[in-house]
């Protein structure tokens, strides 16, 4: 009786251990009706306890699925007698698609019938382990890591259901364990010994769990990994900041990071006589995390096709040459919101009004349904802008309205103080603001930064984008490089906004000259930086390695002061890594001038800048030593047997013997000082259960304490001995 | 390359188990002295079977068998034999002392005068005696088992220590086991089993046996092992006085015929380890603290051999 009370019980935990896998399946899936499920998990199980014939089970089971099928999918529109055929058909129809493999075209009813199949074996097999195998473990095992996984990277809230698990794993592998001990020793079952197993057990598991659930629990080393895979799930046009997504243009940079997939959808061709990047859109207010707008949306300006558009990038003045461009944009998606080179005067474009977005310095057109795919010129003025008026500006002689200034110089409060330390140090030994934002603007590619779009991280709840790029990750995409370029600008008090758009694209046709037609699409998608200028107007820089935004300058002033001689920013293909160059410099010296103390001396700055790597090389070291010398129970006999199996000469049975009674003593067995071989084989082959060390001990005596000598002796106890090798494996 | 004992001397000690049950390992280590020439000192009381066991010995092996009761009053020309004079042949004629037979149980040796022990122990040494300038050799094979009192009792000369170092071996014999008196009773019940004892062997292939025993094989290591723990003895906290020269030949010589009785030509640590409380035990002296403290010989030589490593390598010469 009370035994069959406890594989009831063990029969309910099993259940529950499967009910886990499908409680999650109500919340993250379509599926619906789950209650059928567990019905049937129900009957199934229940069936399986009650011992009933195989024959009467799978008919039921059979039954149970087949109703249950045709409640959900046919009972309403075919009625019951209607159904069946229905049904049939279907079954029939999905079989044939699955022979197909075209397993996209199954349908609901057909995935199913197949769930329940599942869930029968599963039944079946949590029968077969409770029952006839008495483990859990791996059943459980899994059940963990499924719910956890779950619980990490979906939505699914997993707190109860692994309380639940952990609860009911243990009291089964308790149970379990108990019955193994009870199979194994052939003792005949009591009640009472039962309970005085089960009483504490019940005890153990709870109090165990109690603590479990009240002691505090250590916040997570990785950031919430969720965002990643939710956003993977979603549209790229539904995409979510800080998952990977794929790469492209959107509109919401509240939170940046995260990986990107490559999406080479064409989004414009353009045809240009000289390439350049396409604005979208500008932001200015970083908030530690991504960017956003300061101000609400001061509504839009309507301008038509040829009016000039009511927007200055920069002063037209004797500090900016202009000459004037015009570049053709044919879109390739129905896409509102339209793209603009800097230095944008007017839209040339058969019957579309156009809106301004004056905070977004972001143009769309005001659709008409059919237009799907506008097509427009924009005339715009390319600029030089002059050096000599760049250089004059300074913190102190700026002379902006203060609003505006600081509307461009805002920071987020949290910004740790390492960024602007950071940009003291990048900006120092130059007075003026082009000199500095230069600067800034090269460090990227000077301090080892690493363009990728994948790998890239997020930043934690209490961590800054950019810190966590600046001088951690040091890898990134553009928004990366552009953003930190900003922060560290507004740091040094220089003014500065966010531009969102795409690069120049792709040429594909002609051979570089003249007018040249470009494909952009959303790899091409990116953002960079401009600085206010007082005089001149917002002039961009381009911090991402790898990129080039060519703006001209005009270097009307003294080579000595401008920070690079080149006449466009060029992409820091000159990369010069000072910090990395320096330990090759100094082994260099110390070969070429051979001494020993300047090997000493470089020995010894080697071991300085390394001194992290060699010591936790030497930790890992230390701790595979350990880790083999702890095991070496595994893996030492088979070495000596290796080693022996070639050594045949009578000498080597000497040492053969005596690694034996090495292992003998490592596996526990060890012999006494005084005590005789003989004497010591007994042991041994009592705690082995055979005579085989009594027989290699014989052979080995008469080979020690004998006048003859026999030839081959060791040969032919080789497989005494390697099997007594092998006894001591553990 | 498990070794059977030595079949004869199987044979004997199934006829020693005849008249002795349960007391096989007294009768090997008999066995052992008797084959490599030495001699037995059994310290028991009175009346566990020692001159049975002597007697279906000297039954086993065809010997003949004397026995000599010692008493206070016991002179050593009772022992030995005297010269008489021998009016019709004018001359005098010997007459042979117990100690002139083969297997000699010297019974309550330490009863008698230490004049008379002399008499006998310097027979056992010797081989021979010499009365009145005439030098009479021994027999061949000549075994003598000699039994004392504990030496608490009362009356008795202890034998000397210097003296004790004659004996090959000292061994205890014991009562018998519950059951095994039981079946001993059973046993002489009707008529003696003694009477029934054939002998197994001849004295020829006795002396043999004897000689054979030398040749068993002592390896250097075990020669070294023997010596070794002969050096315990003699360094050893509560000893007085250790084992002699004499004491490691004497175990090397146990040993070989141990070896030998087990069907083996070659002495294993083992042999070693088993004889070496009977062969030391009594050639140590313990101090008189340890003495106090109640700490026995035998105990000190189980320590000895438990702290001696086994030679477990060839040894390097």
């Amino acid at each position: 009786m009370m035994k069959r009370f406890s594989t009831l019980v063990l029969y309910l935990f099993g259940f529950l251990l499967i009910w886990e896998w499908i409680r999650p399946l109500e919340q993250l899936t379509d599926t619906g009706n789950v209650w059928v499920f567990f019905l049937f998990l129900c009957i199934a199980l229940s069936m399986d306890f009650l011992k009933w014939h195989w024959v009467i089970r799978f008919v039921i089971n059979g039954a149970i699925i087949f109703f249950s099928l045709m409640y959900i999918y046919f009972l309403d529109q075919y009625g019951l007698i209607g159904s069946v055929p229905m049904m049939i058909q279907e079954l029939v129809d999905n079989f044939l698609t699955m022979l197909q493999a075209q397993w996209t075209s199954i349908t609901d009813m057909f995935r199913t019938l197949l769930f329940f199949i599942l869930l029968w074996l599963m039944s079946y097999l949590i029968q077969y382990w409770l029952i006839q195998r008495r483990q859990i473990f791996i059943f459980f095992f899994m059940t963990l890591v499924y719910i956890t996984v779950l619980d990490t990277f979906t939505p699914y809230n997993a707190e109860m259901a692994i309380i639940r698990t952990v609860v009911s794993g243990f009291l089964m592998m308790g149970i379990l364990a108990f019955y193994r001990q009870l199979e194994k020793e052939e003792i005949e079952t009591k009640t009472t010994k039962l309970s005085r197993w089960m009483i504490p057990l019940s005890g153990f598991v709870l109090i165990s769990s109690l603590i479990a659930f009240a002691a505090p629990k250590a916040d997570p080393i990785w950031p919430d990994p969720v965002p990643y895979i939710t956003s993977f799930n979603e549209d790229s046009d539904n995409e979510e900041a800080g998952g990977i997504r794929k790469i492209g243009y959107g509109e919401d940079d509240s939170l940046l990071g995260g990986s990107f997939v490559p999406d080479d959808t064409l989004v414009f061709v353009a045809k240009t006589e000289d390439p350049h990047y396409w604005k979208a859109e500008t932001k200015d207010v970083y908030t530690g995390k991504g960017w956003e707008l300061s101000e609400e949306d001061r509504g839009s300006q309507f301008f038509v096709s040829g009016e000039e558009v009511p927007l200055e990038s920069f002063s037209e003045n004797e500090n900016v040459a202009v000459e004037e461009r015009v570049s053709n944009v044919q879109m390739n998606a129905a896409r509102p919101q339209i793209v603009y080179p800097l230095g944008i005067k007017s839209f040339q474009s058969e019957g579309i009004p156009f809106e301004l977005n004056e905070a977004l310095e972001k143009f769309s057109i005001r659709y008409a349904e059919d237009s799907l795919m506008p097509t427009y010129d924009v005339i715009f003025n390319e600029p030089t802008f002059s050096v000599n008026a760049l250089t004059a500006v300074n913190n102190d002689n700026h002379g902006l309205d203060s609003a505006f200034y600081e509307r461009y110089t805002q920071l987020p409060e949290e910004l740790p103080d390492r960024v602007r330390e950071l940009a003291e140090e990048i900006v120092a030994g130059h007075d003026n603001w082009f000199n500095q934002i230069r600067e800034i603007e090269g460090y990227f590619a000077r301090s080892g930064f690493v363009y990728s779009q994948t790998d890239v991280a997020v930043p934690g709840p209490d961590e800054d984008y950019v810190d966590q790029f600046l001088f951690e990750t040091k890898l990134g995409y553009c928004d990366n490089f552009s953003t930190a370029m900003i922060v560290l600008a507004r740091s040094a008090g220089i003014p500065t906004r966010w531009v969102k758009g795409f690069t120049e694209g792709e040429r594909i046709n002609g051979n570089g000259y003249g007018v040249g037609t470009y494909n952009i699409t959303n790899n091409n998608a990116h953002s960079w930086v401009e600085a206010y200028f007082p005089g001149v107007g917002w002039i961009p820089f381009e911090p991402t390695t790898g990129f080039s935004n060519p703006v001209e300058y005009e270097f009307d002033l003294d080579e000595e002061t401008t920070p690079n001689n080149a006449e466009e920013t060029e992409t820091p293909e000159r990369v010069e890594r000072p910090e990395e160059a320096e330990p090759t410099e100094q082994t260099e010296t110390a070969s070429s001038t051979f001494s020993l103390t300047k090997l000493w001396d470089s020995v010894m700055e080697a071991v300085r800048q390394h001194w992290k790597k060699i010591v936790s090389i030497i930790i890992a070291l230390a701790f595979i030593g350990c880790l083999t010398y702890i095991k070496r129970g595994r893996w030492l006999p088979y070495f000596y047997i290796w080693t022996y199996k070639h050594r045949n000469k009578d000498q080597d049975f000497e040492k053969a013997y005596l690694v034996l009674l090495h292992e003998l003593a490592r596996f526990g067995m060890k012999r006494k000082q005084g005590q005789t071989l003989h004497s010591f084989a007994k042991e041994v082959d009592y705690a082995l259960g055979h005579q085989q060390m009594s027989q290699l001990t014989a052979s080995y005596e008469a080979y020690l304490y004998s006048s003859r000598q026999e030839k081959g002796i060791w040969k032919r106890n080789k497989e005494l001995w390697e099997n007594l090798i092998k006894a001591t494996i553990a | 390359m498990n070794h059977k004992m030595n079949p004869v001397v199987e044979q004997v000690l199934i006829n020693i188990d005849k008249v002795m049950i349960g007391k096989r390992e007294v009768a090997e280590l008999s066995l052992v002295a008797l084959l490599s020439g030495g001699h037995v000192l059994l310290e028991d009381v009175p009346g566990v079977g020692k001159t049975m066991m002597v007697r279906a010995l000297a039954k086993s092996l065809g010997a003949n068998f004397r026995r000599i009761q010692f008493t206070p009053d016991l002179l050593p020309s009772d022992v030995t034999g005297v010269s008489i004079y021998n009016p019709k042949e004018m001359a005098f004629e010997f007459r042979p002392g117990p100690i002139m037979g083969q297997i000699i149980l010297a019974d309550e040796i330490n009863r008698t005068s230490p004049k008379t022990q002399s008499a006998l122990l310097e027979g056992m040494e010797e081989k021979s005696v010499t009365i009145d300038g005439v030098t009479h050799q021994l027999g061949s094979p000549f075994f003598v088992m000699a039994t004392q009192n504990p030496i608490e009792y009362e009356g008795t000369y202890p034998l000397p220590e210097a003296q004790l170092d004659r004996f090959l071996l000292k061994m205890r014999m014991g009562y018998p086991a519950g059951t095994e008196e039981i079946e001993l009773l059973s046993r002489v019940q009707s008529a003696l089993p003694i009477e029934e004892i054939q002998p197994v062997m001849e004295l020829e292939q006795l002396r043999d046996m004897q000689a054979k025993v030398k040749e068993v094989y002592v390896d250097h290591s075990i020669k070294s092992y023997i010596v070794h723990m002969a050096e315990q003895t003699r360094n050893h906290k509560h000893v007085y006085l250790g084992v002699s020269p004499r004491g490691s030949i004497a175990l090397m010589r146990a040993a070989q015929s141990y070896a030998f009785m087990h069907g083996r030509d070659f002495v294993r640590p083992d042999d070693v380890q088993y004889l070496a409380s009977a062969v030391f035990s009594h050639r140590i002296i313990l101090k008189s603290e340890a003495k106090f403290e109640g700490i026995k010989a035998e105990q000190v030589i189980e320590k000895i051999i438990d702290v001696t490593p086994v030679p477990v390598q060839k040894a390097v010469k």
